[in-house]
């Protein structure tokens, strides 16, 4: 198989490689870059684990490769906190105990993201929508829902 | 031994925000897969795609031949292993030992046959499509009741039967309750096999230096020390020179309390192949491999009075448990837990149960969360329900009148258990007025005459928890058990506790913690937890069964109080007055009602390493203590009730809400039992309403992926309401009781009631759970033994 070249945007620092034509972005970003904090819960897109923004829009990594990635500009769950301050939606999960193993959450906090970028406001039936294709076994959501809530209202307030 | 050494105050009790959150939240905390050594190789194991099936022939030329195979292994290659066994001491329990690779024989779809060993995961999995294996197929049997009949495919011919126990047991005089009664009512439910689905899938990373002769093992595993044991045993390494690392663990359940064949495949492979070996399995692995758990078929019989007092009861629980009665766990675990907890919160004086543990062409059966009282109570509250409305009684008004009152504990069960204390009836009057449960009944009949189905399920239950040996022997296991914790100031004053029990989300660096820091009187900042590392925690069973807050509470209390004593010790020469004048505060040791008079735990800590005029005749320099905990039985309870409205055109539930009541005693933090409550019970939905392991008659697996087993999301999860009752346990440290399981334990009792409510008496044909659409409009439509 020919090699593919890439130049993609992780986290802000422009990445240059060259990887396999099969190799799926959630693969890149893990075993390439050391970028662990996306997780694989399935691999066939239904868990939502393996989420990360792609220009801004959540994306589940285990099904792009990371040959598509090519040109994209790609956050990741390690991109999200700035100098070691919590991004506003990783403090609210901490607040309202979002998450219990920890697994699905970069994937479910990175949704929450990506629904506060396009709706700052949203109903609690739209979060429950937005998180759909986000699964925890941990939780009930209950308090995902909420924490994104208090997200939002921590982001309107400007705090 | 004083239980109340552990005062509520500052700490014990408080809402404190999880301290490991922030490097969950920012993509830091390691798991198994992300552990990155250098040289390790990858292992993908091929599986069997049949159910039950004879090997004629592996040939693995194709996938020894591909570039970057390392290995291929097969049963042969790997025969002086022991195959694994059940290690439950049950008399009348046969063994179907199971090798580590299938060998002669394959008894589930996904049994592993061969492993490959290749230079990345990639390379690993083309190899193991390129393993031939011929097959010759057997005919299977899927269904509990059919492997019981002498022409049923045999799974362990050898045993000349699949049936590995059955057992009858009469407790009180059953025949002459059954005799008084008034009227006998019958019921026979099937409960739906489930899985615990942890969004982790299991995995492990062996590592071996040959040079030592030392084994490190890294595992998603719920019981470490456990681990260490069995892999000692099982590989011929000495115990010392194993060492056990469960990183960080992304949920469990129950399912990772299991020794599985891989691990006991992956350690040996790290042994002989001399580079680290590394497995990580793919969902589908999972669904068809890891355990399985909850299905039993459960015909239950009642003697009741004309009032509604429940006279006796019989049951007959069979456990379909798959293809093998498991190592450490077993085809039993779920009949016989289920038939201990048959009477539950209802005060029964008659009462027999057969129970009977079967091996089927499906993947072995293990602990979920609440293992057997999950259908037990399932099958005994709907049975009520039923029991209720044909007498004409309210549901409600039916457990009234045979629930156990709070002024009968101690209460000895017919089956044995002690309830040490509670708030049964409390907890049933709590749901129904936070529910507007009269309201609701009104409502009801409203609806109903316009033709909509409003329903309302009630599921009270009692919850045994803290899983030592005298709660197990009670629930009838017997299997003595004890965890151990290691609490050290060191000589800057700040806390390390080391602990047996293992979290994989219940957040037990926060509250033991809590725990250490209200004895120790410092702020929970200056406190690490640490556990799931052989070498750094003292020797525990691990956790499972609701049992690390009682456990893990009680033995970091006690090795605390011990630790804290020998500060008091110390200082009290450093200020010249008695131990018995001083207390310890925010990080300060000073004379009660002289605080000026003070020492900061620093330098107290400081003297007693370094200053060997402080030390007394016979004291140990060291500021530590390992202390071990096996409690007395304690039990939970609560009540949860589930409000729901089913379209009678679709067949499908729409959730309204549920309330649960729980009393789980003294709660170290509110915000963590709320979690487990919450988190348990969306389980339960999924449980009642949505989630099945489904295997046609060949024994193929119909949902090895997350859309065909699908897991509630947050659309299918209503609101929840939580209030919490506090009865503290009187023989536990603290007064604390668990609150692991629970919510699993009665919610689905709970939906599926509100479900056959909504429709009755349409819900009387219904005996198959999940509650699916289909099964809710057969019944709608009057078809019958859906």
């Amino acid at each position: 198989m020919e090699r593919v070249p890439i130049t993609v945007t992780v986290n802000g620092r422009r990445i240059s490689a060259v990887v396999e034509p099969r190799m799926t972005l959630a693969d890149f970003l893990r075993e390439e870059l050391g970028l662990t904090g996306t997780k694989l819960g399935c691999e066939h897109g239904v868990c939502g684990s393996c989420t990360v923004l792609w220009d801004g829009a959540a994306v589940r990594s285990c099904l792009v490769l990371a040959a598509q990635a090519d040109g994209a500009n790609i956050t990741t769950i390690e991109g999200l906190a700035t100098d070691g301050t919590l991004h506003p939606v990783q403090q609210a999960f901490w607040e309202a105990h979002a998450l219990q193993c920890g697994f699905c959450t970069p994937g479910m906090v990175l949704t929450a993201v990506a629904l506060l970028a396009e709706n700052p406001n949203p109903s609690e039936e739209e979060i429950r929508e937005a998180l759909s294709g986000n699964l925890c076994r941990c939780t009930g959501y209950q308090n995902i829902v909420r924490a994104v809530q208090l997200a939002a209202r921590h982001e309107r307030a400007g705090t | 031994m004083s239980l109340q050494i552990l005062p509520r105050g500052k700490w014990v009790g408080a809402r404190v925000k999880r301290v490991e959150d922030p490097r969950f939240l920012t993509g830091e905390a390691r798991y198994l897969a992300d552990l990155q050594i250098p040289g390790t190789v990858h292992a993908a194991f091929v599986r069997s795609p049949y159910g039950h099936a004879r090997i004629r022939r592996i040939d693995t030329s194709a996938a020894r031949a591909l570039p970057g195979v390392l290995a291929v292994f097969t049963a042969e290659d790997v025969a002086t292993l022991p195959p694994l066994a059940s290690g439950l001491p049950i008399e009348g329990l046969k063994p179907t030992p199971q090798t580590v690779l299938a060998k002669d024989k394959i008894r589930f779809i996904g049994e592993a046959v061969a492993v490959v060993v290749a230079e990345n995961r990639y390379i690993a999995e083309d190899a193991a499509e390129l393993v031939e294996v011929d097959y010759e197929r057997l005919p299977a049997v899927t269904d509990a009741e059919r492997a019981m009949a002498p022409d049923a495919p045999l799974l362990h011919e050898d045993l000349g039967t699949n049936v590995v126990y059955q057992k009858v047991t009469t407790l009180g005089d059953v025949d002459s309750a059954f005799a008084q009664a008034d009227r006998i009512f019958r019921r026979r439910f099937h409960t739906n096999r489930f899985v615990a689905a942890p969004m982790e899938t299991r995995g492990c990373l062996s590592v071996y230096e040959r040079s030592s002769g030392q084994l490190t093992f890294y595992s998603s595993t719920q019981m470490p020390h456990m681990l260490r044991l069995f892999l000692s045993l099982f590989l011929g390494i000495p115990e010392h020179k194993v060492r056990v690392i469960s990183p960080e663990v992304g949920g469990g359940f129950g399912q990772k309390m299991t020794i599985y064949p891989e691990e006991v495949v992956i350690a040996y492979l790290g042994k002989v192949l001399g580079r680290p070996v590394k497995w990580v399995e793919d969902r589908r692995e999972n669904l068809a491999a890891a355990t399985h758990a909850k299905e039993q078929i459960i015909e239950l019989e009642a003697a009741v009075r004309n009032d509604g007092k429940v006279l006796g009861l019989k049951a007959r629980l069979i456990g379909d448990g798959g293809a093998y009665s498991f190592n450490t766990a077993s085809a039993l675990i779920e009949p016989l837990a289920a038939a201990g907890i048959i009477p539950g919160v209802y005060d029964i004086q008659a009462y027999q149960h057969e129970v009977i543990a079967v091996c089927t062409n499906k993947a072995p059966v293990g602990a979920f969360r609440a293992v057997g009282w999950t259908a037990a109570q399932t099958a005994r509250e709907l049975f009520f329900d039923e029991i209720a409305r044909e007498l004409g009684l309210d549901p409600a008004e039916f457990r009234r009148r045979n629930v156990i009152t709070s002024d009968q504990f101690p209460y000895t069960t017919i089956t044995g258990m002690v309830y040490d204390s509670g708030s049964y009836q409390e907890s049933l009057e709590r749901a129904l007025e936070l529910v507007g449960y009269e309201e609701l009944r009104r409502r009801q009949a409203e609806l109903r005459q316009q033709g909509r189905y409003l329903g309302i399920g009630i599921s009270l239950y009692v919850e045994p928890t803290a899983w030592g040996s005298e709660i197990a022997l009670q629930a009838g296991f017997p299997f003595p058990s004890h965890d151990n914790a290691t609490v050290t100031i060191d000589p800057t004053g700040k806390v390390r506790v080391a602990v047996s029990v293992h979290s994989h989300g219940q957040g037990h660096e926060t509250t033991l913690a809590q725990v250490a820091a209200e004895i120790l009187g410092v702020s929970i900042d200056d406190v690490i937890v640490e556990h799931g590392d052989t070498d750094r925690a003292p020797w525990g069973m691990g956790t499972y069964a609701s049992r690390s807050a009682v456990i893990g509470g009680g033995m970091v209390a006690l090795a605390a109080r011990e630790v804290r004593e020998k500060v008091l010790r110390v200082a009290s020469r450093l200020l010249e007055v008695a131990p018995e004048d001083l207390d310890i505060q925010d990080g300060n040791v000073f004379v009660k009602g002289a605080p000026d008079r003070s020492l900061s735990l620093f330098q107290v800590a400081f003297a007693a390493y370094l200053d060997g005029r402080v030390r007394a005749e016979g004291e140990e320099p060291l500021l530590s203590a390992t202390k071990f905990y096996d409690p007395r039985a304690t039990y939970s309870n609560g009540c949860i009730v589930t409000v729901c409205e089913v379209d009678g055109e679709t067949g499908t539930v729409h959730l309204d809400k549920i309330v649960a009541v729980e009393d789980c005693g003294t709660m170290l933090n509110p915000m963590i039992v709320e979690g487990q409550v919450m988190g348990a019970i969306a389980q339960g939905i999924g449980g009642a309403l949505y989630e099945a392991m489904v295997y046609d008659e060949n024994g193929q697996l119909l949902t090895d992926t997350f859309v065909t087993y699908a897991l509630p999301t947050a659309t299918e999860v209503p609101e929840l309401i939580i209030e919490h009752l506090e009865t503290p346990s009187p023989v536990t440290i603290g007064g604390i009781k668990g609150i692991g399981e629970g919510g699993l334990l009665a919610a689905p009792a709970s939906v599926a009631g509100a479900v056959l409510d909504a429709i009755w008496p349409a819900g009387r044909a219904i005996e198959q759970l999940p509650l699916t659409p289909e099964r809710v409009l057969a019944a709608l439509g009057g078809e019958t033994g859906v």
